[in-house]
């Protein structure tokens, strides 16, 4: 697999984010989308895969307030909902675009 | 006495062909050269980012070859070479040559950790790179039974260790200094003694890769290992059930406390694959490597399938990359290590070409239409 980095981050309207990739593509991720895709394992069941977040909690409008790297393959994100464990690899990210 | 002259054959191997890759501060060493009458026989060795265009710049040279003056063929024999990217200050003297020390580790004994480590230094030979493997596995040590090594290290002068090189590969093992039969019973004081003088006291010589087989677990000894050994990075080793990837993820975190990349996770035993009717039995449950990677944001290397020739290539002292290149177990070693070297080429990346460090809040971003 070729790795991809991204080469900028902006956002988009209310709540997206827009990721640019080093391979020239764009991901145009909405917020609410993003929030309830979050990997970590108080939203996934690590080990059956199943979602425990309940998606009817989150607001509709939730977007980041901080968004940094992890390592090199990934990119943490805290919502202005108070969660802050979720780490999203680059190659999740492309996956959700 | 041949008529080709040497210079301008040395001249054309070099970049001018290429000026996007000498601007790019990349270079190509040649590391042999042989000229047999009218026929030139090179080899180079080219930066690793540009193993996808090996074949047409092979070719391109080729043709250069060929337009010197007397030639009537050229022969050019494609290596890659990769940059350092150990650069601790304290580096240990028998370390210094080595450019990238890698520590295979799993939280769990049993899940295949030696084989994975064993293969994958096979498979880094095989792309043509330089491998050293050091196995500091007191508890089992099985590194010279995986590469069937009889004898122990040498001694020069100076009293410091000579690896035993076998098949290209130079080998160090705790086996080499306990009795196959007793059991080690060693304090932690006296591994860390032990790993110490493998750092320090053995003659590495030049390497790209040096490769540790760390002992299962996270306790003392892994972590006065991780800080002793300038590691370039991790891979971390795991089975499908949650026992052993939930000792895997106590891995992950004990590198990441010590500031070490984990360049991946790989799941060995993951699927058998049955000849007869050639469909993939999950043993054990599927994707718990993938579920950690997922959840902690690591690469995942992919899963080995259960093949009885693996263990069977391992206890007749040849990984099974050398013994069967074709199987579907030596296509995923080969893979993974291809996919680590392209991973350490990106945390060596200095062209600040991509974002590395971030740390934005909303209000920072730019915003787009």
């Amino acid at each position: 697999m070729k790795m991809n980095p991204p080469v900028k981050i902006a956002k988009k309207g209310e709540n997206n984010l827009v990721i640019h990739w080093q391979d020239g593509s764009k991901s145009d991720l909405n917020g609410y989308k993003l929030r309830i895709s979050c990997p970590c394992a108080s939203c996934v069941n690590e080990w059956t895969g199943d979602k425990i977040l309940n998606v009817n909690s989150i607001d509709k409008a939730v977007r980041p307030n901080q968004i940094f790297n992890v390592g090199r393959y990934a990119m943490g994100i805290k919502w202005n909902d108070g969660h802050e464990s979720g780490i999203y690899s680059y190659d999740y990210l492309k996956e959700l675009s | 006495m041949s008529k080709i002259n040497e210079n301008i054959v040395r001249e054309t191997l070099k970049l001018r062909n290429f000026p996007q890759l000498e601007e790019a501060g990349m270079e190509f060493e040649l590391e042999s050269l042989r000229i047999v009458e009218n026929e030139i026989q090179a080899k180079i060795k080219i930066p690793v980012q540009l193993r996808g265009k090996a074949d047409l710049i092979r070719e391109a040279l080729e043709l250069e070859l060929i337009k010197i003056p007397g030639c009537g063929g050229a022969v050019l024999e494609m290596g890659y070479k990769i940059e350092s990217g150990s650069a601790a200050p304290k580096t240990p003297p028998g370390l210094r040559q080595v450019k990238n020390v890698i520590a295979v580790a799993s939280g769990k004994g049993g899940v295949g950790k030696s084989t994975v480590a064993s293969n994958l230094a096979a498979a880094l030979h095989l792309d043509g790179f330089s491998v050293g493997v050091m196995d500091t596995d007191m508890y089992g040590p099985s590194m010279s039974k995986m590469f069937g090594v009889n004898e122990g290290p040498g001694v020069d002068e100076n009293k410091s260790l000579i690896p035993v090189t076998t098949n290209g590969i130079k080998i160090v093992s705790m086996a080499m200094f306990t009795d196959d039969s007793s059991p080690v019973i060693w304090r932690g004081p006296m591994v860390s003694q032990m790993v110490q003088n493998f750092l320090n006291n053995v003659i590495w010589g030049e390497l790209d890769f040096l490769i540790i087989d760390l002992p299962p677990g996270t306790g003392d000894i892994q972590l006065t290992l991780t800080q002793m050994a300038p590691l370039t990075g991790a891979v971390i080793v795991t089975t499908p059930q949650e026992v052993s990837v939930i000792d895997a993820k106590k891995g992950l975190k004990m590198f990441e406390k010590v500031s070490v990349p984990v360049l991946g996770v790989v799941e060995n035993m993951s699927y058998f694959q049955c000849s007869k009717c050639s469909e993939k039995h999950y043993l054990f449950q599927e994707g718990g490597g993938e579920r950690i990677s997922r959840s902690l944001g690591v690469p995942f290397f992919g899963g080995i399938p259960i093949e009885t020739e693996v263990s069977a290539a391992g206890d007749a002292g040849t990984p099974i990359v050398w013994r069967k290149p074709g199987s579907q177990s030596a296509q995923t070693f080969m893979g993974l290590a291809r996919e680590m070297v392209e991973r350490l080429n990106l945390l060596m990346d200095k062209s600040g070409s991509f974002l590395v460090n971030y740390n934005y809040q909303w209000d920072q971003l730019p915003a787009e239409a």
